[in-house]
């Protein structure tokens, strides 16, 4: 096992994690399902690298600092999440999902026909080496895990899972529905953003069709498989799926047929995921302990209820 | 198919463990899988075979050692990306002194950077788009190639069809999604203009495209002498017999992206009586060798790549011996005056250029199914 | 004004691929109400099944064609009974369905290419190419043939729905499931016939798709664009989706023919969010319920 090697597969967790975390968002506590994340990672990407690309390239960039172009991209593809938001918010449940599936392609064919960033053909990077990656991955990581259990915890977090749980309820409890769907939608593409740009720089190399359907379909699966609503679920379901398919390279062609089974079978047998709602921090596992007693309890309580009398 | 790798691997353990020999370990990686797995297949059966061969005779002699040679192979799928990920596996983890391949210049332009970063030198077997060894002037110091380029190739098809096929009004269909079938329209337009022709009609598609009717009436509409397919096998066969379903009857050529089994068997009727541009006569005598050995060992034809990968093995193996050592840099260094006879003609690699000079190119017509050799021509 | 027809034709042909795959999609989706995705790897796997029962069991075309469209038949029914079923029964939400739909379609795709292989395989030619001449425009032979079996193929389907008794259940299920069960319907015999149904077309479009542009494992995203046919004449009307698909045809080949032939893709992505967006339910499909 070279350091290197164990480095990159990381390095690529690292990544996968940031857009999971905004797809978990987005997706686990605001209850909107999303096929097209891949195409605000691709914003990301390509406004990032072509602030960041040295002028002299082929294609050309405008050749500013690394951590321009990381924030170039992270506002662009929020500015791209305001404009799709405003199209589609008001789109029903499954209509919605299906627009951001439509969003997602079409942005992927606009830079694939796009010849000044290289088109499908690719735009290969000039990296100037500096800072290691994974630094700068971990650092955002952190960041992106502690500004979302943050935003979960306050007022707009239970904003959002009210909207989740019963949207006509939230609205009619006074909670602007779709101000809180558009924030959770912009976060989300944000963090896409910002792991589309890392992304790019990792691999040296851009192309539009790695952010494809596949891509976006497997940032929700990495969601799903962690558990709707829960930031831990989020954090093990990326490490797990990214390193596992890395370390079991032999079975890599098997890993999306896993993939494909996994979720329907979670969908049948156990939606909550693997952490099902809850966190692995102090507070979650108290609340997954009260939970549990709870749930003794009443069933407790039911049996004692049914041996009284003959209520059949 | 499988057996047979396993089989070879029984030998290979076998052969290596026999002698106790050093080993220098040699990457190569390419298309198993996808559209071109064909060229794949054929490029790291070849390796094997010579690896095989010369580990039987003892192994090869550097710097006052003998080492058996040792292939590690990775499938790039075809794919760009995933060509980038398997380069880097091979430079940083199995640690390889050389790369064999890619046969896509689209695979081999994106791998510069890490070749650069781990001072590993990479021959590429059929990439012809020069930005695969020179970009913006300046030539990647880890980039080499054995066959030869599209501004060459451009010239010899855009000169064939004006000058020997008489084609005044020519037509382009090709993969805009292709930096090879991109690189070798702009060569041809350059060529056959500057040469007196016209361009009556200039199409492209996207690769994994299946239809091309719209792009292929409008060629129909009009009317040329001759239409030029820079793209591979597979769409070329498609896209042929979708044009002869359009009653399109005006003459097919290509490039070195067409010769395959399967464009014969998936296009049959439709190709027949087209040209292509090709590295050499595959009826040479100076191959039938080869053939012979190849047909033998893997009960099949080798296809045009097995010849390129061959040479380029010639290539490394020659390298390693000037090198004095092994070791990438120096490997490198020594490439950059390769001067060696291959199978598909001389191989004298320019230190500017990272490619070899004055490579020949060969007309085939596909005439009753088969590659038949027209002769050589050089542009004017 | 001859290429405009030639490529009228042209992309009336490329829509009847679509229409085939569509009405599938419709077909589903009037019963139950969410975009089945796995029908794209239904399709797919007929190309296949056609492949291999021509090359492998050595049958001639007729046989080896009811072969494959039988297989599909069983395959949409077994895709159904694993993974929609049991969240049928659970009356879980909408959105489960095509999460579980998405998960079929990559399980299908993968699998393929896990066990056979990514690499292409074509059929060995059966119908020749040498085109039927309409004056100067030319239409495939191979194109003539899918053309009118799709024609039969769907008059059948609308005979079928319109005048047999199952028939009439399936279009009262499409209209209210749980008062057709409360009237003594079999209502999982109707989900049933539905998806057999389906996965029968998606059989005749595969094995066509695949003589005309060879079998590969990713043929299933070709069908997002039938999809997309679907939506645009809206979800849920049969007559709509080949009248979608058709429009969808014509478009993409004018948009090809007379703009430029790299927009054909994104077109159609455009036509989806357009038709989300100004009118859901499509050119002719039943007014959107309440989805809150």
């Amino acid at each position: 096992m070279d350091f290197s090697y164990i480095l990159g597969i990381l390095t690529l967790a690292g990544i996968n994690l940031i857009a999971v975390l905004g797809l978990s968002l987005l997706t686990g506590f605001t209850g909107l399902f999303s096929f097209g994340h891949a195409g605000f990672m691709l914003i990301g990407a390509y406004v990032g690298v072509w602030f960041n690309q040295p002028a002299g390239g082929s294609p050309a960039g405008l050749g500013l600092p690394f951590l321009v172009g990381l924030v170039a991209g992270a506002v662009a593809s929020g500015l791209m999440a305001w404009i799709i938001g405003k199209i589609t918010l008001r789109l029903k449940g499954d209509y919605f999902c299906i627009a951001t599936l439509g969003f997602g392609e079409a942005i992927r064919l606009v830079f694939d026909n796009f010849q000044g960033f290289g088109g499908s053909r690719g735009w290969p990077l000039t990296i100037t080496p500096g800072p290691s990656m994974i630094w700068i991955i971990l650092a955002c990581d952190l960041v992106g895990v502690l500004f979302l259990a943050n935003l979960i915890r306050s007022r707009h977090g239970r904003n959002m899972i009210a909207v989740r749980e019963e949207e006509l309820a939230a609205q009619i409890a006074g909670v602007n529905v779709v101000r809180y769907k558009m924030l959770s939608l912009i976060v989300s593409a944000v963090y896409a953003g910002v792991a589309g740009y890392l992304l790019a720089n990792y691999l040296t190399f851009l192309q539009p069709k790695i952010f494809n359907l596949q891509k976006s379909t497997e940032l929700t699966i990495i969601v799903i498989f962690g558990g709707l609503g829960s930031i831990s679920g989020s954090v093990i379901g990326a490490l797990v799926l990214t390193i596992l398919p890395e370390m079991l390279r032999f079975f890599s062609i098997w890993r999306f047929v896993f993939y494909g089974a996994a979720v329907i079978l979670i969908m049948v047998a156990r939606p909550q995921g693997l952490m099902g709602g809850m966190e692995l921090s102090p507070a979650g596992l108290r609340k997954a302990r009260a939970a549990r007693l709870a749930r003794r309890a009443i069933l407790a309580e039911s049996e004692a209820g049914s041996n009284q009398g003959g209520r059949r | 198919m499988r057996k047979i790798l396993f089989a070879l691997l029984f030998v290979a353990m076998v052969w290596s463990g026999y002698a106790a020999d050093e080993v220098i370990k040699v990457g190569w990686f390419g298309a198993l899988t996808g559209d071109q797995a064909v060229w794949g297949d054929t490029e790291f059966n070849t390796v094997k075979m010579l690896f095989e061969e010369y580990n039987a005779k003892g192994g090869i002699e550097v710097g006052g050692k003998t080492y058996k040679l040792q292939v590690i192979g990775y499938d790039n799928k075809g794919d760009a990306q995933e060509s980038v990920n398997v380069v880097r596996r091979l430079v940083s983890q199995d640690k390889v002194v050389g790369i064999l391949g890619p046969n896509s210049s689209g695979n081999a332009i994106p791998i510069a950077g890490i070749l650069e970063q781990y001072k590993v030198p990479d021959i590429a077997t059929v990439a012809t788009n020069p930005k695969v060894t020179v970009m913006n002037g300046k030539v990647k110091p880890y980039n080499f190639r054995v066959c030869f380029i599209d501004p060459y190739q451009g010239a010899v098809a855009a000169g064939y069809s004006y000058e020997k096929l008489k084609a005044r009004k020519a037509a382009i269909l090709y993969d805009i999604s292709d930096d090879y079938s991109q690189g070798l329209r702009d060569f041809f337009i350059q060529n056959f203009v500057k040469l007196g022709g016209k361009i009556v009609a200039d199409e492209s598609f996207k690769g994994g495209d299946v239809d091309f009717r719209a792009q292929l009436s409008k060629i129909k509409a009009s009317n040329p002498d001759i239409i030029f397919m820079p793209h591979f096998f597979k769409e070329v066969a498609l896209s042929a017999r979708q044009a002869r379903e359009l009653g399109i009857t005006s003459t097919l050529i290509g490039g070195d992206g067409w010769p395959s089994e399967q464009l014969i068997s998936i296009g049959g009727k439709a190709v027949e009586g087209s040209y292509i541009v090709n590295h050499l006569d595959y009826k040479d005598p100076d191959v039938a060798d080869f053939r012979a050995r190849y047909r033998a060992r893997f009960a099949k034809d080798a296809e045009l790549n097995a010849f390129l990968v061959h040479d380029a093995v010639l290539m490394l193996v020659d390298g390693l011996k000037r090198a004095g050592k092994v070791n990438g840099e120096a490997l490198a260094k020594a490439f950059t005056t390769t001067d060696i006879i291959g199978i598909t003609g001389r191989i004298k690699i320019s230190a500017e250029t990272h490619n070899p000079e004055g490579k020949d190119a060969a007309i085939q017509k596909i005439v009753n199914g088969d590659y038949e050799f027209i002769g050589k021509y050089s542009p004017r | 004004m001859i290429q405009f027809l030639q490529q009228l034709i042209n992309g009336l042909s490329l829509g009847s691929v679509y229409a085939l795959m569509a009405v599938g999609y419709s077909l589903v989706y009037s019963i139950m109400n969410f975009s089945n995705f796995a029908h794209g790897g239904v399709i797919m796997l007929g190309a296949y099944f056609g492949f291999f029962a021509i090359t492998a069991l050595k049958l001639p075309f007729l046989p080896a064609f009811i072969v494959a469209i039988l297989g599909t038949g069983l395959l949409a029914v077994i895709i159904e009974r694993v993974a929609y079923k049991p969240l049928r029964d659970r009356k879980a939400p909408f959105l489960y369905f095509i999460i579980s739909a998405m998960g079929a379609s990559i399980f299908l795709e993968n699998i393929v290419i896990a066990t056979i292989g990514p690499t292409f395989k074509s059929y060995p030619p059966i119908f020749d190419f040498t085109p039927l001449q309409l004056g100067q425009i030319a239409v495939g032979r191979l194109d003539a043939i899918a053309f009118i079996v799709s024609a039969v193929s769907l008059t059948a389907l609308v005979l079928f729905i319109e005048r047999t008794r199952l028939g009439k259940a399936i279009q009262a299920s499409s209209y209210n499931m749980k008062a057709c069960t409360l009237m003594g319907v079999n209502t999982d015999l109707v989900v049933l016939v539905v998806f057999a149904l389906g996965g029968i077309l998606a059989g005749v479009a595969g094995v066509f798709f695949g003589m005309k542009y060879t079998v590969y494992p990713q043929i299933g995203n070709i069908t997002l664009k039938s999809f997309i046919a679907a939506v645009f004449g809206g979800l849920g009307s049969l007559p709509g989706a080949v009248l979608g698909s058709l429009l969808l045809g014509v478009i993409e080949t004018l948009v090809a023919g007379y703009l430029s032939s790299q927009y054909r893709d994104l077109i159609a992505f455009v036509i989806l969010i357009g038709v989300l967006v100004l009118r859901p339910s499509g050119i002719m499909g039943k007014v959107a319920e309440d989805k809150a």
